[in-house]
C-alpha cells in the first residue's frame, strides 16, 4: 500500500462504499436462496458466485490485493491452485468409483 | 554453543560489544537466537530418533522371535526389589513371560512411525539444520520473527511431551499405525470410560501442537529467505540448501493444514461422537455403533495423504540440501547443474501436491482417477532423478576427501537410488494392488528415509559440528560409525523386498510365523541364509521366516553402530580436535565467514555475496575455493565494518 | 542489533517482514479452511440423508454477517486513520471492530446454546422427531441390590471406578455399602481406594505364592533330573516360573444396605437389560428396569426418509395420532399443489425445498391438532397465527412418550446428530476461535500499544494493517460460511 496521504484519504470513501455494497449483496444472497431455481445445484452455484464476488471485493479492496507486490501474488496463486486441487480431486475421486460391470454382468 | 568452547579472537572481540549478557534461561531455554533454537531442535530430534529406534528394536525382536521373552528380562525381574519396580513400570508392556503380544506390537509400530517421521526426521532435517544454517548462509543476523521461532520450538516440545505421555494413559498409545486410518482409529477404545484414557486422543492433540509448530517454523523460514537475504545474495546466488529449505517450508505451510483438519475431524469423531469418517451402518463386535453414520473413511485418507505425500518430500529434501553442501565441499568441485537442481526442486515441490492418491489405489478408485495419479507419480520421479544425478555428477573429476561426512554422503547416493527405483513399480496401480501394505512398501520407503535421509543427516552433523562447537568430531570413530551403519541398514531393509514380493503383510507382529509350513516359501535368499547360518554353526531354517532373523540381526548391528556416534558426539564437545580457523573444510558459503561459534548477531562484518555459492577449484584463483564473501582482493576487513554494521541499526 | 525491515520495506521486494509473514500465514489458513470446505463438499455429495437446508436461524446468521462486514470496514478505517494521524478516529474504529466481534460471539453462543437443548430422535422406520426433552432422558432402575465390579490385577486396562461413574446417577440418599470384608461403609474415594489396594495386594500375594510354588516344583524337578532332556526341561520350566508375573483380576460385589434407585443418562452407561445396567466403567448394577421411555415435546416431524410419509410411525396412535396426521397430510398436499402451480414443468422429487416444506412438518401451533377441515397449512396462514418456531415462544408442542424399542438413534443438535451438524460445528467453531483470536490481537494493539502510537505510529500502522489483514480473512471465510451453512 502506498503511503501517499491523499490516496489514503480518497480510499476511505471507497471503503465505506464497498462496505455498503457488501451489506447489500448479503441481503441479495438471502433473497436469492428463497428463489427456487430449476435445480438446487443451480441455487448453490449462483450463491457461490455471489459469495466469491463478495470475497473478491474484500480481498481486493480491504486487503489491498488490487495493488500488491509480485511475491505475494505468487504465493497466493500457488495456494489457490492447491486449494482447488483439494476440492476438485477429492470430488472427482469420490465420483469415480471402480465399476466391475463386465465382470458381474457376464452371464446376464 | 558456550563461549568457553573456544578462545577465538573474534568471539572475544564480540563479547566486548555485548553489554547485557542474557541470563542462562534467556540464552539456552527461552532463546530467540536461531542458532540456539536450531541446536535445541537438533538435540530433541536426535533423542526422539534414538527413542523411535529403540521401539523398532523391540518390534524386530518380536518379529524374529515371536513369543520368546525379551533378552535379559528374566534377569532384570529376578533382581530383588528392583524387579518389582521394573514390573510395575514396564509390566504392562509385556506378557507375563516377558514376550510382546500383538497389541503392544501395534502400539510400538504406530509410535515408531509417528515419532520417526514427525518428531525425528522433520525436526532434525528442517528445523534443526534449517534454523542453524539457513540464516547464516543468506547472511542475516537472525530469523525474521525470532519470537515465533522460539514459540515454534516450544510447541514442538509440548507436542513431544504429549506424545510420550500417551504411553502412560489408561489403554496405552495408539495402535492404528502412523497413518491412523479411520474408522478403526475413530472407534478403537471408544467404550473406554473417558476419551482421555485412550492414547489416541493424546496422539491427535499432540499432532495439533506439532502442526502448529511447523506452521510457525515455515512462515518464518519463507519470510526470512524472501526478505532478509544480504547484499548481493540474489536468488540465483543462494546456496541450494536454502532453496531446498524454501521449498520444504512451502510444503509444510500448505500441506500440513489439511492434516490438521483430518486430526480435528477425527478428534471430533472421538470426543463428540460425530461421524465424519464413519459410514452408515458401521458395526463393531456384532453391534451397531451408537453413531449417526453418513461419513466416509475415504475422506480421512484423502486429507491424510494430501499431507503425507508432500511430507515424504519434507523427509527427503533436507538430505539433498545437506549433501549439496557436503559433496561439492569435499569433492572440491562446483555443484554440477545448480540451475537444474533449483528448478528440479521447485518442480518437485509443485508436483508433490498432485500425486497423493497413489497411496490409495486399493480403495476402489476408478480407472480415470488412478490413471491420473499414475501419470503424476511417474512424472514426479523425473525431478527426483534430476536431483540425484546432479549430485552424482558433481563427484566426477573431483579430488574427493573421504572424511566421515563424505562417506555418508557417497553412501546416500546408491541408497536413495534403490529407494527411488523401488518406488517406481509402486506407482503403477496394477503392481501396487499386489504390493500394497506388504514389506515391499516398507522396504521402499525405509531405503529412502533410513540409509537415505538419516545418512545425510549424519553427514550434516559431522559437517557443521566444527562450526557449532569449534571442534572436529573424531574421524576414526566416525568410520566406526559409518561402516556398521551401512551394513546394518542394508541387512535390515534389503530382505524386505524379497519378503514383500512373497506377500508378507507389513503389520504381522509374529513376522508370519503362522505360515511357517506353507510350501513355496523358499528361494535363493533363504537358502543362502540357511547355508551361511550353517557355516557358522547356527541352525537357521530354509524359509522366508529366516529373513526375519537376518533383518533383526541387522537391526542389532545398526544399534551397535550408533554407539561410536553417541560417544563421538558428546565427547568431542570438550575433547575433539580444535579447529585452526573459522573455515576448517575450506568451504565457500557464508556460514563459514562467521566466528566460531557464531555469536549473537552472527557476522562481524556486513557479508556480501560476491559470487555463486560453489566456487571450488576456480581456474586462476590461488586457493582451491573462492568463498562468496571474499572480494577479488581478499577477505573483507572485519573490525571496522563490524562497528559500522552495528552503528547502522 | 535489530532485524532489518521490521518497519520499513525492503526495496527489492517492497515488503516489510510482518506483511510477508501474515500473508504466508493466511495462505496456510486458506488451506486449512480449504480442507474443511472440501470435507464439507465430500460429506454433502456423499450424504445418504436429506442435507439440511435453511435449518439454522437465518436471521441470526444474517445479522452476524452484517456485524462482520461492518467490522471489516472499521478495521481498515482504523489503519487509514493512523496513516492520516487521526488518533481519536483510530481508537473509535478499533473499538467498533472489537465491539462487533463481541456481538458476533454473543450471537454465536446463543445459537449454540439453543442447539444443545434441542433433540432429534430417529425412529425405526426412519422418521425423525425433533423437540425438547422436558426431563432429560434417563433410564431408571429400582431395587438395585448389588454393584458388581472387576478390579484388574495389573494396570493394563481401565479400571472400575463406581465412585465417579455410578454414584452420580443414584436417586436420593446414597446408603452405606457392604464391602467384601463384611463391613458396612460409605462408598467414597478413600474407601474404594482402600478396597482396590487390598484387592491388588491380594492378587500380588497370590501371584507370588504361585510363583514360589512353580519355582519350587521346577527346582525339585531339576534336582531329580537325570537325562539331558529332563534337565533342559526343568531349566526351561524354572525360567518360566521365575518370569511368572500374571496378576489375576478380582470380581467384587458391593451390596447396598438399602435397595438403590438409579436414573442414568445415556452417556453414563454402555447398555442395559431388564435386570442389569452396565456403566461405562464396567460396573454392573443388578435390579429391575422400571422406565426407559423418552418424553419428547415434539416440534417437528421429518418424514423425508419414510417411503409413505403419512404412514410414519410418528402418527401411530401411541404417538401423535390421527388428528396430526390429517394436519400433516393437508400441509403436505398444500405445498405440493402450490409447487405444481408455480413450477408446472419441474420434477417434484428433485426440489430439496419442496421435500423439506412438505415432508418436514413443523406446524404445531396448539397442543391439540386443528379440527378436521380447519387445517390451514401453508406459510402465510402459519405466520398469521403464531411466530415461527425458531423464535422459541408461543409454540405449543404436543408431548409424546416414545418407547425405547422404537428408537434407533437420538442426539441433541450437536456434532453427533449427523454430518451436517458435525461440519457446522467444526466450521463455525474454528471460525469463532479465529474471531476471538483476531479480536484479542486488535484489542492488544488498541490497549497496550499506546506508546507506540505516539512514538512510532508507522510501526503501529504496520501492526494494525497486519492484524486487519487477518480480520478481513476471518470476514472472508464467513462470507462463504453463511450461504453454505445457513442458506443453501
Ligand atoms: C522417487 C519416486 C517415488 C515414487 C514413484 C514413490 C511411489 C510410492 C508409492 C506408489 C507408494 C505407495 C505404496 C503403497 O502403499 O502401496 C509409496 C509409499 C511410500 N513412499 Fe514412496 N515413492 C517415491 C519416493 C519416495 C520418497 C523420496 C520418499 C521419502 C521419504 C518416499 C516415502 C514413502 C513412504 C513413507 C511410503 C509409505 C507410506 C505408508 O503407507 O506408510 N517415497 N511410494
Ligand atoms: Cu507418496
Amino acid at each position: 500500500m502506498s503511503d501517499n496521504i491523499e490516496e489514503i484519504q480518497k480510499s476511505v470513501r471507497k471503503y465505506i462504499i464497498i462496505g455498503i455494497a457488501l451489506l447489500a449483496l448479503s441481503g441479495f444472497t438471502v433473497w436469492l436462496s428463497t428463489v427456487e431455481l430449476p435445480t438446487h445445484g443451480l441455487n448453490i452455484l449462483v450463491g457461490m458466485i455471489v459469495a466469491t464476488f463478495k470475497a473478491s471485493l474484500v480481498a481486493l479492496i480491504f486487503m489491498h490485493l488490487n495493488h500488491e507486490r509480485p511475491v505475494i501474488y505468487k504465493v497466493l496463486a500457488f495456494t489457490v491452485a492447491f486449494a482447488i486441487v483439494l476440492f476438485v480431486l477429492f470430488i472427482l475421486s469420490a465420483q469415480d468409483p471402480l465399476v466391475f460391470e463386465g465382470f458381474y454382468n457376464r452371464n446376464e | 554453543m558456550s563461549a568457553a568452547a573456544t578462545s577465538h579472537e573474534h568471539a572475544q572481540d564480540h563479547h566486548a560489544h555485548d553489554h547485557h549478557e542474557p541470563g542462562f534461561l534467556r540464552k539456552y531455554v527461552w532463546s530467540t537466537d536461531h542458532k540456539t533454537i536450531g541446536i535445541q531442535y537438533g538435540i530433541t530430534g536426535l533423542l526422539f530418533l534414538l527413542f523411535g529406534f529403540f521401539l523398532m528394536l523391540l518390534m524386530r525382536w518380536s518379529i524374529a522371535y515371536p513369543g520368546v521373552p525379551l533378552p535379559a528380562i528374566a534377569e532384570i525381574r529376578a533382581i530383588p526389589g528392583l524387579g518389582d519396580a521394573f514390573e510395575s513400570m514396564f509390566g504392562r508392556w509385556m506378557n507375563a513371560d516377558g514376550s510382546l503380544n500383538g497389541e503392544i506390537y501395534n502400539m510400538l509400530g504406530a509410535m515408531h512411525g509417528t515419532i520417526m517421521v514427525f518428531f525425528g526426521i522433520v525436526p532434525l532435517g528442517f528445523a534443526a539444520f534449517g534454523n542453524f544454517v539457513m540464516p547464516l548462509q543468506i547472511g542475516t543476523i537472525d530469523m525474521a520473527f525470532p519470537k515465533l521461532n522460539m514459540l515454534s520450538y516450544w510447541f514442538f516440545f509440548i507436542s513431544g511431551v504429549l506424545m510420550v505421555y500417551s504411553f502412560f494413559v489408561g489403554t496405552g498409545p495408539v495402535q492404528t499405525g502412523w497413518t491412523m486410518y479411520s474408522p478403526l482409529a475413530s472407534t478403537t477404545g471408544i467404550g473406554v470410560t473417558s476419551v482421555w484414557a485412550h492414547g489416541h486422543t493424546w496422539w491427535l492433540t499432540a499432532m495439533v501442537f506439532n502442526i502448529s509448530a511447523s506452521l510457525l517454523g515455515s512462515v518464518n523460514f519463507i519470510a526470512t529467505i524472501i526478505n532478509l537475504r544480504t547484499k548481493g545474495m540474489t536468488w540465483m546466488k543462494m546456496p541450494f540448501f536454502c532453496w531446498a529449505m524454501f521449498v520444504i517450508a512451502f510444503l509444510l505451510l500448505l500441506a500440513f493444514p489439511p492434516l490438521e483438519v483430518a486430526a480435528i475431524l477425527q478428534l471430533s469423531d472421538r470426543v463428540f461422537g460425530s461421524s465424519f469418517y464413519l459410514p452408515t451402518g458401521l458395526m463393531e463386535g456384532g453391534k451397531h455403533l451408537d453413531i449417526s453414520g453418513g461419513g466416509s473413511p475415504l475422506l480421512y485418507q484423502h486429507l491424510f495423504w494430501f499431507l503425507a505425500h508432500p511430507e515424504v518430500y519434507v523427509l527427503i529434501l533436507p538430505a539433498f540440501a545437506i549433501l549439496s553442501d557436503v559433496i561439492p565441499c569435499n569433492a572440491r568441485r562446483p555443484l554440477w547443474g545448480y540451475k537444474s537442481l533449483v528448478y528440479g526442486v521447485l518442480t518437485l515441490g509443485f508436483l508433490s501436491f498432485l500425486v497423493w492418491a497413489h497411496h490409495m489405489y486399493l480403495t476402489g478408485m476408478g480407472t480415470m482417477m488412478s490413471t491420473y495419479f499414475q501419470i503424476t507419480t511417474v512424472l514426479i520421479s523425473v525431478p527426483s532423478v534430476v536431483l540425484l544425478t546432479c549430485l552424482m555428477v558433481s563427484l566426477w573429476g573431483g579430488s574427493i576427501r573421504f572424511n566421515t561426512q563424505m562417506l555418508f554422503a557417497s553412501a546416500f547416493l546408491p541408497m536413495f537410488g534403490i529407494g527411488g527405483l523401488t518406488g517406481l513399480p509402486l506407482a503403477f496401480a496394477f503392481i501396487d494392488l499386489a504390493l500394497h501394505d506388504t514389506y515391499y512398501v516398507i522396504g521402499h520407503f525405509h531405503y529412502v528415509v533410513a540409509p537415505g535421509t538419516i545418512f545425510a543427516l549424519f553427514a550434516g552433523v559431522y559437517h557443521w559440528y566444527p562450526k557449532i562447537t569449534g571442534r572436529f568430531m573424531s574421524d576414526r570413530l566416525g568410520k566406526w560409525h559409518f561402516w556398521p551403519s551401512l551394513i546394518g541398514m542394508n541387512l535390515v531393509f534389503a530382505p524386505m523386498f524379497i519378503q514383500g514380493m512373497a506377500g508378507f503383510h507389513r503389520r504381522w507382529y509374529d513376522g508370519g510365523k503362522y505360515f511357517e509350513n506353507t510350501s513355496g516359501f523358499q528361494n535363493w535368499s533363504t537358502t543362502l541364509t540357511h547355508n551361511i547360518g550353517g557355516f557358522f554353526g547356527f541352525n537357521i531354517p530354509d524359509n522366508m521366516l529366516s529373513l526375519n532373523i537376518v533383518m533383526s540381526v541387522g537391526a542389532f548391528i545398526l544399534a551397535l553402530g550408533q554407539v561410536p556416534f553417541i560417544i563421538n558426539f558428546w565427547f568431542s564437545i570438550k575433547g575433539g580436535k580444535k579447529i585452526e580457523n573459522d573455515n576448517p573444510w575450506g568451504a565457500t558459503t557464508l556460514e563459514w565467514a562467521t566466528p566460531t561459534p557464531p555469536p549473537h548477531g552472527n557476522f562481524l562484518f556486513e557479508p556480501v555475496a560476491h559470487r555463486g555459492p560453489y566456487e571450488y577449484s576456480v581456474p586462476g584463483h590461488g586457493a582451491d575455493f573462492f568463498p562468496q564473501w571474499e572480494t577479488e582482493q581478499g577477505k573483507p576487513e572485519t573490525k571496522p565494518t563490524a562497528d559500522k554494521a552495528l552503528a547502522k541499526h | 542489533m535489530d532485524i532489518p525491515y521490521t518497519v520499513t520495506s525492503r526495496p527489492d521486494t517492497g515488503l516489510y517482514n510482518a506483511k510477508i509473514g501474515i500473508w504466508l500465514f493466511l495462505a496456510s489458513e486458506v488451506m486449512l479452511f480449504g480442507g474443511l470446505f472440501s470435507a464439507y463438499i465430500f460429506l454433502r455429495v456423499g450424504a445418504d440423508y436429506p442435507w439440511p437446508v435453511w435449518d439454522l436461524d437465518v436471521k441470526l446468521g444474517f445479522w452476524n454477517t452484517v456485524f462482520l462486514i461492518i467490522s471489516s470496514v472499521t478495521v481498515v478505517m482504523a489503519w487509514a486513520s493512523i496513516k492520516l494521524r487521526k488518533y481519536t478516529q483510530y481508537k473509535l474504529c478499533m473499538l467498533a471492530t472489537i465491539a462487533c466481534a463481541a456481538i458476533f460471539m454473543v450471537n454465536k453462543s446463543m445459537e449454540y446454546a439453543k442447539k444443545f437443548q434441542h433433540y432429534a430422535v430417529k425412529l425405526t422406520d426412519g422418521t425423525i422427531l425433533t423437540g425438547h426433552l422436558p426431563h432429560g432422558y434417563q433410564v431408571k432402575f429400582e431395587n438395585v441390590d448389588a454393584l458388581e465390579l472387576t478390579i484388574v490385577g495389573s494396570n493394563k486396562a481401565v479400571d472400575a471406578d463406581p465412585v465417579n461413574h455410578v454414584l452420580s446417577s443414584v436417586v436420593g440418599d446414597v446408603p452405606k455399602f457392604k464391602f467384601p470384608s463384611g463391613e458396612e461403609k460409605e462408598l467414597n474415594k478413600a474407601t474404594f481406594g482402600e478396597l482396590r489396594k487390598s484387592m491388588r495386594d491380594a492378587a500380588f500375594a497370590k501371584m507370588q505364592d504361585e510363583r514360589a510354588k512353580m519355582i519350587e516344583a521346577a527346582e525339585k524337578a531339576a534336582s531329580v533330573a537325570t537325562t539331558d532332556f529332563a534337565k533342559y526341561e526343568a531349566a526351561r520350566k524354572l525360567t518360566i516360573a521365575k518370569n511368572y508375573h500374571s496378576l489375576s483380576d478380582t470380581k467384587v460385589k458391593l451390596i447396598p444396605s438399602a435397595p438403590l434407585k438409579i436414573a442414568a443418562k445415556p452417556s453414563q452407561f454402555f447398555g442395559y437389560t431388564d435386570t442389569s445396567l452396565t456403566f461405562v466403567d464396567g460396573t454392573i448394577a443388578t435390579g429391575k428396569l422400571v422406565d426407559d421411555k423418552m418424553t419428547l415435546e415434539v416440534d417437528g416431524v421429518d418424514t423425508r426418509a419414510v417411503a409413505q410419509s403419512e404412514q410414519s410411525l410418528a402418527f401411530d396412535h401411541r404417538y401423535l395420532g390421527e388428528g396430526w396426521q390429517k394436519a400433516f397430510v393437508a400441509n403436505r398436499d398444500h405445498h405440493i399443489a402450490d409447487f405444481e402451480k408455480k413450477y408446472p414443468t419441474r420434477d417434484k422429487a428433485k426440489s430439496a425445498t419442496l421435500q423439506k416444506e412438505s415432508l418436514f412438518f413443523k406446524e404445531f401451533h396448539s397442543a391439540e391438532p386443528p379440527a378436521a377441515g380447519e387445517a390451514h397449512g401453508g406459510k402465510h396462514g402459519a405466520e398469521a397465527h403464531a411466530p415461527a418456531d425458531s423464535h422459541g415462544h408461543e409454540a405449543y408442542h404436543p408431548t409424546v412418550v416414545i418407547e425405547k424399542k422404537d428408537i434407533t438413534f437420538f442426539s441433541n443438535f450437536t456434532p453427533k446428530l449427523n454430518t451436517y451438524y458435525a461440519i457446522y460445528f467444526t466450521l463455525t467453531g474454528l471460525h469463532g476461535l479465529h474471531v476471538v483470536a483476531g479480536a484479542g490481537v486488535l484489542a492488544y494493539f488498541l490497549f497496550f500499544n499506546g506508546r507506540m502510537l505516539r512514538e512510532d505510529p508507522e510501526h503501529l500502522a504496520n501492526r494494525v494493517e497486519v492484524g486487519g489483514l487477518f480480520w478481513h480473512f476471518v470476514d472472508l471465510v464467513w462470507i462463504f460460511l453463511f450461504p453454505l451453512l445457513y442458506l443453501l
